[in-house]
C-alpha cells in the first residue's frame, strides 16, 4: 500500500477533523489569496486605466504628477510633438471648475469641466448617446458623467448651460448653451464626482478668457514601431525641461508613493495568514500523530518503513492543504468581491479602479506558499513518527 | 465667529510653501540682513542639510526667475496627516505677505489678492452645518465645507470596515481551527468520558466541563494575542514610521479593542467546545466505551 493510499485512509477515517482542518485552511487560504490579489491589484487596475486611454506618454506642468499646474506654451509644445516621427497622436487636456444648469432649473455649482483637443477616446466610456467627435457642427457638445446626469435629470440631446471659471478668477460672464452628445463614465472620475467633458474650443468659450489658456496635461501616443521610451526621449530632445513621463514611469511613481500602504498591509496580512495556516496544519497533524502513536508503531512493526510513514504524514498534510487551498480560490474570489466593494467606497476614488485584481502570478505565489506551508507543517510530525521506538510504543499504547 | 485665517499654498519646484496669517506672528522680527524668516520641515532640513540660521533662496518657478532669500528660523515636525503619509513632506512655512511677494504675478495685481483657502473657526462648532449653506448663498463661487468629515465621506471609516471584514474572516478560520482541535481532544478522551458517564456523571455536567474548557482555551488564546499585539505594537509603529518618515501612529491596541477580542473569543470557545463534544455525548454510553 502506497503512502498516498495510507494517508487517504487516515483522512477518511478522521472525517470530522479532516473537514474542519480543510475548512480552516480554505478560509485562511482565501484570505492569503486575497492579500496576494491586493498586493498588486491597485497597480494593475491603475495601469489598465492608463493603457485604456490610448496614450502612453504624459506631459505635465511644474507641479509634477500630483499637483496639476498649467503647462506654459502648451499649444506650441503640441505642435512640436505632432511633428516628431515617434509620435502618432497628441491631445491637450485642460480642466476648469465650472457651474452647470439644466433647462429644468436643476444645477450643480461645482463641476470639473474637462476640455480635450480631439476626442480623447478611452478617457471616458460612452454609456448612452455619442462621443464628442460624432456631434459635427455642434459648437459646444458635452459628455456628462453618469451621476451628474442623473442628478440633473438630463439625457443626450438635452441643452445645458455652462459657465467655467479659471482658478482664482471670479467671472461675471454669462453661461454658454451646450448640447449633451452623450452620457459617459470617466476613467479617473470618482463615483460621486461631477464631471463634464467638452472640446477645448468650447471650454475656452465657456471660460470667457480673451485667449485660450494653457493645457494642464498633454497626452501623446507613440508609434508602435518607436515605443514610449523612444517617444519620451524624442520629446525631451525637442523640448528640454518638460516634465515627460511614459505610462510605465507614472505607474512606477504611483507604486512608490500612492499604493505603498496596501502593498505593505497585504504583505503583513499574507505573512500572518501563512503563519496561521502553518500553525493550524502543524498543530492538527501533531495532535493527530500523538493520538495515533500506537497505530503508527503497528504499521512500522508490520514492515512499513520510516520513509513510507513519513511520506504518509506528508501526504496527509498535502491533502489537507491542497484541498483547502483549492477551495480557497473560489472562496477568495467571493471574498475579494466583497472586500473590493468595501474599499471602493473610499471618497474620490476613480470609479473604475479596483483593489483586487486577478493575475496568474498571484495563483503561482498562492500555490508556492501553500506547498511550503504543507511541507513545513508536516516536518515535526514526520520527525516524531520516524523516531518512534516501535516496541516501547506498542507496549505503552496497546498493552498498557 | 472667531477670526478667519487665510491660508495659501504654492508648489515651488519641489517644495510646497504654505503661509498662514497668524496674529501672534505678524510682528515676527527679521534678521539683521533683512531676510524674512521661514520654518522648514524636518524632512526638508535633512534633505537639504539645513539648520536654524541658514540663509536659503526659494524660487517660485523652475527657472528661478522669481526668487527671494529667507532665513531659516526653525525646523518643525509636520503634523502627521493620515491622508498624506506616503508623501515626502518637503515643506516650508512663511508669512503670507512673503509668499505673495514670491509667487504673485507682477503683471496681474489681482494675483496678490488670491488665497488658496480661508480657515474659519466658529464660536460654536455645532453651527457648522448652518454656516456652510449661509456662506455659500452669500458668496457664489466659494466652496465652503466643514473640516470634520461625515462618516460616509471618511476614508478611514472605509478602512475601518475593511479591517473589520478581515478580522471576521480571520475569526472564521480561527473558529474552524479551534473546532478541529476540540474534536481531536474530545475523541482523545472518549474512554474517559465513557467511564465518567458509567459512574453516573450527567451529560449536562460533562458538557459544562467542555464548555468551560473551550472558554478557557479561547480566553487564554485571546489574552496571549492581546499581549503579543501589545508587545509588537511599538515594533510595527517604528517600522512604518521609519518607512514613511512620519510621526503617525499606525497601530494602537486600546482597552476597548482588547475587551472586544476577549468578548468575541469566549462565546466562540463555548460553541466550539459544545459542538465538538455533542457528537460524543449524544451517543449511547455503551457505544462510547465501544461495547
Amino acid at each position: 500500500m502506497s503512502a498516498l493510499h495510507l494517508a487517504w485512509r487516515t483522512v477518511r477515517r478522521y472525517r470530522a477533523q479532516t473537514l474542519l482542518a480543510i475548512a480552516g485552511v480554505a478560509v485562511i487560504g482565501a484570505l492569503l489569496f486575497d492579500m496576494l490579489l491586493l498586493s498588486r491589484g491597485l497597480l494593475l487596475s491603475f495601469a489598465d486605466l492608463l493603457e485604456r486611454a490610448g496614450y502612453d506618454v504624459r506631459i505635465v506642468g511644474g507641479g509634477g504628477m500630483t499637483l496639476r499646474m498649467p503647462i506654459p506654451d502648451s499649444a506650441a509644445i503640441a505642435g512640436t510633438l505632432r511633428g516628431l516621427p515617434e509620435i502618432e497622436k497628441v491631445a491637450l487636456v485642460r480642466i476648469l471648475p465650472a457651474r452647470i444648469a439644466a433647462r429644468s432649473g436643476a444645477s450643480a455649482p461645482s463641476v470639473a469641466l474637462i476640455g480635450v483637443s480631439g476626442a480623447a477616446s478611452g478617457v471616458w466610456t460612452i454609456v448612452s448617446g455619442v462621443d464628442l467627435d460624432r456631434a459635427p457642427g455642434e459648437p459646444c457638445p458635452v459628455i456628462v458623467g453618469r451621476s451628474l446626469a442623473a442628478a440633473l435629470g438630463v439625457a443626450p440631446d438635452d441643452e445645458v448651460r455652462i459657465n467655467a471659471e479659471p482658478a482664482g478668477v471670479r467671472s461675471a460672464m454669462p453661461p454658454i448653451a451646450c448640447r449633451i452628445a452623450g452620457i459617459g463614465r470617466f476613467a479617473f472620475g470618482g463615483a460621486g464626482d461631477d464631471t463634464v467633458a467638452t472640446t477645448l474650443e468650447a471650454l475656452h468659450r465657456a471660460s470667457g478668457e480673451d485667449r485660450p489658456g494653457d493645457a494642464d496635461l498633454i497626452l501623446a501616443a507613440s508609434r508602435s514601431d518607436a515605443g514610449s521610451g523612444a517617444a519620451v526621449a524624442a520629446i525631451q530632445r525637442a523640448r528640454p525641461g518638460l516634465a515627460v513621463y511614459s505610462n510605465d514611469e507614472v505607474i512606477e511613481q504611483f507604486n512608490r508613493n500612492g499604493f505603498a500602504y496596501f502593498r505593505q498591509i497585504s504583505l503583513v496580512l499574507s505573512s500572518l495568514t501563512m503563519v496561521f495556516a502553518f500553525l493550524l496544519v502543524a498543530t492538527l497533524l501533531t495532535v493527530s500523530v500523538n493520538q495515533r502513536l500506537g497505530e503508527i508503531a503497528a504499521l512500522r512493526a508490520i514492515g512499513i518503513g520510516r520513509r513510507r510513514v513519513a511520506a504518509m504524514l506528508l501526504w496527509e498534510s498535502a491533502l489537507l492543504v491542497g484541498v483547502g487551498g483549492l477551495l480557497a480560490l473560489p472562496l477568495g474570489e467571493l471574498l475579494a468581491l466583497e472586500l473590493d466593494r468595501i474599499l471602493r467606497q473610499m471618497p474620490g476614488l476613480p470609479e473604475q479602479l479596483h483593489f483586487f485584481v486577478f493575475e496568474p502570478r498571484a495563483l503561482a505565489v498562492h500555490a508556492a506558499v501553500l506547498v511550503v506551508t504543507a511541507v513545513a507543517a508536516a516536518a515535526y510530525p514526520m520527525w516524531v513518527a520516524s523516531r518512534l521506538p516501535i516496541a516501547a510504543t506498542l507496549r505503552r499504547e496497546v498493552v498498557g | 465667529m472667531a477670526p478667519m485665517r487665510p491660508t495659501s499654498c504654492a508648489p515651488a519646484a519641489v517644495v510646497v510653501l504654505c503661509a498662514t496669517v497668524l496674529a501672534a506672528h505678524a510682528q515676527a522680527p527679521k534678521d539683521d540682513g533683512g531676510a524674512p524668516a521661514i520654518l522648514v520641515s524636518r524632512q526638508l532640513a535633512a534633505r537639504a542639510h539645513l539648520a536654524a540660521g541658514d540663509l536659503v533662496t526659494l524660487g517660485s518657478d523652475p527657472q528661478g526667475s522669481r526668487r527671494a532669500t529667507f532665513r531659516v528660523a526653525g525646523i518643525y515636525e509636520p503634523t502627521p496627516d493620515p491622508m498624506r503619509f506616503t508623501a515626502t513632506r518637503l515643506e516650508a512655512r512663511m508669512h503670507l505677505p512673503d509668499l505673495v511677494d514670491l509667487v504673485a504675478d507682477p503683471a496681474d495685481p489681482a494675483s496678490r489678492e488670491a488665497v488658496t483657502s480661508i480657515n474659519v473657526r466658529l464660536t460654536d462648532p455645532a453651527d457648522a452645518a448652518a454656516f456652510v449653506p449661509q456662506l455659500s448663498a452669500r458668496t457664489p463661487g466659494i466652496a465652503a465645507r466643514p473640516t470634520s468629515r461625515a462618516r460616509d465621506d471618511d476614508p478611514f471609516a472605509v478602512l475601518d470596515r475593511f479591517h473589520v471584514a478581515i478580522s471576521a474572516v480571520t475569526m472564521a478560520g480561527g473558529t474552524a481551527f479551534l473546532l478541529a482541535l476540540m474534536v481531536i481532544r474530545a475523541e482523545e478522551r472518549r474512554e474517559t468520558v465513557g467511564i465518567l458517564r458509567l459512574l453516573g456523571i450527567s451529560r449536562r455536567t460533562l458538557l459544562l466541563t467542555v464548555a468551560i474548557e473551550g472558554v478557557a482555551i479561547a480566553a487564554l488564546g485571546a489574552v496571549f494575542g492581546i499581549l503579543l499585539a501589545f508587545a509588537t505594537e511599538g515594533l510595527v509603529n517604528r517600522i512604518f514610521q521609519a518607512r514613511y518618515d512620519t510621526a503617525l501612529v499606525f497601530v494602537r491596541v486600546t482597552p476597548s479593542i482588547a475587551a472586544r477580542s476577549v468578548l468575541i473569543a469566549a462565546p466562540l470557545g463555548i460553541v466550539a467546545g459544545i459542538a465538538a463534544s455533542w457528537t460524543l455525548l449524544g451517543r449511547d454510553v455503551l457505544s462510547i466505551v465501544r461495547r
